[in-house]
């Protein structure tokens, strides 16, 4: 319903001008409304080859380093570790296995601070490099055309493998559903601002991510892919255009998007490239349709190809204060602070884990890296945040124009900020994907989304809150009604006690009646024999005497 | 709450810059106004910005507010600043700092203040004065080239600040125009002419009655228009609602001037007359009260512009747009409620009935 809003800042990014893909779409593509257009800021960081870092002096693992369930760890303090060996396992399926990314010794399990906003401590296993970065055995499985489905999908559960688009979402539990999958699309669109991470990946290893991607169509007896990316991404579209036909992989669509946020969003690429919405609590598979980034397909193969677990990740280091930004394959657990150390940043203002459209600024640079993290920014002065001042909502609406989920983010916010939380259900709060536009756009500044999320959280507390009461309820009620019952019964059996009492009292009662005519009959017998007596001697000599 | 939180980038836009530009848009329009209805137009914008602002301070202070940021957001500003262009040019002082100062104080700052209040109040002021002085709100100069007694600067100063010019010109005396001629705007021309009889056509022959809609009238409208569309195209403002007004008072007009068209006005002349393009780019677009929903904005708009053609025509105002504006005002939280956006991923036709 909505017409491209103009492309103002689009095309000038950082002073340079960003190039765009003169390469056509090969599958038409749809409009998403709303939408914005942030300065990419990408020129930065796509421009250098893919370099690793140092190792630090430990490795702090977080066992929460996935959506989902906290891993377990199956290694003590003191063992010694190879790299890729498994030192956490998951917790349930919505989890995931956790391997060492070096050689080295399991120094501590212990709490400390995590990649969260909120500047949490969890538990971590911190391991000391030996330096000696040593791999345990890999079995890789190239012939997985001999493995059965469920062998597969072990195959990647085993290896630790999340989405690594930003969400870390358990791959395996995505791939779950096999009925009506028709489409696989691999999401290289990498709308935020910064990141490059995705577009270098493709670039220098297109053919590892197409062959991950036939991995994952094979799961599905070899489904359509659909690869979307954005337009300001023209070598990685190159690469990719050769790679598919190095591979003579006939089965892949290129599906060129034009740059704008949150182009890359699940829903919002499912839109572009199909004109279909996800419905209201339905999954992407309801649709026939599977979504995986780049990164993902990349793990993929590196388990299957080369039998490495998911032990570390491109990362996007950037930022004006970053003096060697690029992208960087950093093993988890790495510390930010040993990141700002390699990359040479100069006293970063802030450090932002994500995009700065999503991401969040660190509590705290003694934090390791986990298997969401897509970018470090590095920011100087002035760079990221803006210091205005917060004004009052002028219902202007910019932010209605900019929501791709067509909310009305003037009208949650008003709710919102006056706790009128079922209001704000009512504005369909939960389909808001937090992309942040409506916020770029604000011209009262207003943190919108951190509204929103206040909402949505004390929402869900509210309903935790409801059904620990209701569950109090029932236990007062039950034991209520046990104490009635405790108490009828008790009452009960006095009654019948005081019944067989009395019954007994009256029984004992009719004896006693007898007992008394007995005795009056005997006392009437002994009367009768006093009297007689008595006359007797009353009467002296008579009989006798005759 | 802390401001630490995603997005960290901003568009580098804010609420003073949007105020700003739309000031800048009303320039042309302004320039028109003082070139047929002489410096009374900018005394009047003088005497209503100034008044707004210290009213604004004072409020602020009484309500244990931060002054300078506030007042540095320009929408107090803004309010005056439309206001004062639609008062007559030389209304007395003081009834534009009544007006004025009743704006910003009963319908802005009563309800809390910029966002908070329902009703546009730079109308609110007007029709405060419009119904407490029916007779100095109509009374207009004709425009200067008609004019029998062209109006100096320091005769305009001196009839606004003191009721009298400098050449002991009254207002009566000013107000003579060709034919001894009168002080009535285009439309308050025709409708006094209807009332008393004449027909369309009659009442068009008087000299104010030229071009589209009236001697310089329709050079004010063509000034607002054009200032108006810069901001639609700069997305200051929405489109649907300046659309949708003139749209709503075509819907109303073209019919009825196709049924009579000796007594209705033709369409084209009710889009350039009056305050017209004034009310549809610059006062229905007041975004805090205006409907905040696209299809809402439609609505909203389609309304005004309705209302506006049906006072004009059969009530006893010869302009409208004020009590168009603020009686779909009143309207708004309706609109709003019941023009909801389809969500993302929610049934195409399922209407909310909760």
């Amino acid at each position: 319903m909505e017409a491209t809003r103009a492309n103002d800042t689009g095309q000038t990014v950082g002073g340079s001008l960003m190039e765009r893909s003169n390469f056509a779409s090969e599958i038409p593509i749809f409009e998403i409304p709303g939408g914005v257009h942030p300065e990419e800021h990408k020129t930065r960081s796509n421009q250098a080859d893919i370099r690793t870092l140092s190792l630090p002096d430990e490795l702090i693992i977080n066992i929460k380093g996935q959506a989902g369930n906290r891993s377990i760890p199956v290694v003590e303090v003191g063992d010694t570790v190879l790299k890729g060996q498994m030192i956490a396992e998951c917790d349930g399926i919505f989890s995931s296995y956790q391997h060492a990314p070096t050689s080295g010794t399991i120094v501590a399990i212990e709490d400390r601070t995590i990649a969260h906003p909120s500047g949490l401590s969890d538990q971590c296993i911190i391991i000391q490099p030996d330096g000696k970065d040593k791999w345990c055995q890999l079995t890789p499985v190239r012939d997985f055309d001999q493995l059965s489905r469920e062998e597969m999908l072990a195959t990647i559960f085993e290896s630790g493998i999340v989405g690594l688009g930003g969400a870390s979402f358990p791959a395996h539990i995505k791939l779950k559903r096999e009925s009506g999958i028709h489409t696989l699309i691999i999401n290289a669109a990498e709308c935020e601002p910064y990141i490059t991470c995705d577009d270098r990946l493709l670039r220098e290893h297109s053919r590892e991510v197409l062959k991950g991607a036939e991995v994952i169509s094979k799961l599905y007896s070899d489904i359509d892919i659909v690869v979307g990316i954005e337009d300001n991404k023209p070598s990685a579209i190159d690469a990719l255009v050769s790679a598919r036909k190095e591979l003579g992989f006939s089965n892949i669509k290129i599906a060129v998007v034009p740059t704008k946020y949150p182009s890359g969003g699940e829903k919002q690429l499912i839109q572009i490239i199909t004109g279909k919405e996800v419905p209201h609590g339905k999954l992407p598979a309801d649709l026939g349709l599977v979504m995986h980034n780049v990164g993902t397909c990349f793990a993929i193969y590196e388990t299957f190809y080369l039998g490495k677990p998911l032990i570390q990740r491109l990362v996007t280091l950037t930022g004006d204060a970053c003096k060697e930004p690029g992208n960087y394959w950093v093993p988890f657990g790495t510390p930010v602070s040993h990141i700002i150390n390699q990359t040479h940043a100069e006293s970063p203002k802030r450090i932002i884990m994500g995009g700065p459209m999503m991401g969040y600024e660190l509590p705290s640079t003694e934090v390791g890296i986990v298997k969401a993290t897509n970018c470090i920014i590095m920011s100087a002065e002035g760079e990221l945040g803006f210091d205005n001042p917060t004004l009052p909502c002028i219902r202007c609406g910019a932010c209605m124009d900019a929501c791709p989920a067509s909310l009305l983010p003037q009208q949650l916010y008003w709710h919102a900020q006056a706790d009128e939380f079922d209001k704000a259900e009512e504005y369909d709060l939960f389909d808001c994907i937090e992309c942040g536009a409506c916020a770029y756009v604000c011209p009262s500044h207003i943190p919108l989304v951190q509204y929103y999320r206040y909402a949505k959280s004390s929402i869900k507390n509210n309903r935790i809150e409801k059904t620990k009461a209701e569950k109090a309820r029932q236990r007062h009620e039950a034991r209520q009604e046990r104490l009635e019952r405790v108490k009828r019964e008790k009452a009960e059996r006095h009654r019948k006690a005081a019944e067989a009492r009395k019954k007994a009292a009256q029984k004992a009662g009719k004896k006693d009646e007898k007992k008394a005519a007995v005795q009056a009959a005997l006392e009437r017998v002994k009367a009768k024999k006093k009297a007689q007596e008595n006359k007797d001697d009353n009467k002296p000599a008579t009989g006798e005497e005759k | 709450m802390s401001v630490l939180s995603s997005p960290f980038a901003k568009k580098p836009n804010t609420v003073t810059q949007l105020m700003l530009w739309v000031v800048l848009a009303t320039l042309p329009g302004v320039f028109a106004l003082v070139f047929f209805f002489g410096v009374g137009v900018i005394v009047n914008l003088f005497i209503a910005c100034s008044t707004a602002l210290i009213t604004e301070s004072i409020i602020l202070k009484l309500r244990q507010r931060p002054v300078a940021p506030i007042l540095w957001d320009g929408s107090a500003f803004v309010t005056a600043w439309l206001l004062a262009l639609a008062l007559p040019p030389l209304l007395p002082w003081w009834m534009t700092v009544l007006g004025t100062s009743f704006a910003i104080v009963f319908a802005k700052h009563v309800y809390g203040g910029l966002g908070n209040n329902i009703f546009n109040p730079a109308m609110v002021g007007y029709v405060l004065l419009l119904i407490s002085f029916p007779l100095e709100m109509t009374t207009w100069l004709p425009p200067q080239e008609l004019a029998a007694h062209p109006v100096g600067v320091v005769e305009t100063v001196g009839i606004i600040f003191s009721g009298q010019g400098s050449n002991t010109a009254t207002i009566d005396m000013l107000k003579q125009g060709v034919d001894g001629y009168t002080m009535a705007t285009p439309l308050d021309h025709i409708k006094t002419q209807l009332a008393q009889g004449y027909r369309l056509p009659e009442a068009e022959t008087a000299p104010i009655i030229k071009g589209l809609s009236g001697v310089g009238w329709q050079w004010v409208n063509l000034g607002f228009l054009v200032g108006g569309l810069v901001l639609m195209f700069k997305k200051v403002i929405g489109w649907q609602i300046p659309i949708g007004v003139l749209l709503g008072m075509g819907l109303i007009s073209l019919p009825l001037f196709f049924a009579n068209s000796d007594e209705y006005l033709f369409p084209m002349f009710h889009g350039f007359a009056g305050a017209t393009m004034l009310g549809a780019f610059f006062i229905a677009t007041d975004p805090v009260t205006a409907s905040t929903t696209p299809k809402g904005r439609w609505i909203f708009g389609l309304g005004i512009g309705a209302i506006t053609v049906l006072i004009r025509t059969f009530g006893g105002y010869p302009d409208a747009i004020a009590f168009a504006v603020l009686l779909m005002n009143m309207a708004v939280p309706m609109i709003d409620y019941y023009t909801k956006p389809r969500t993302y991923g929610h049934a195409r036709n399922a209407k909310e009935s909760s």
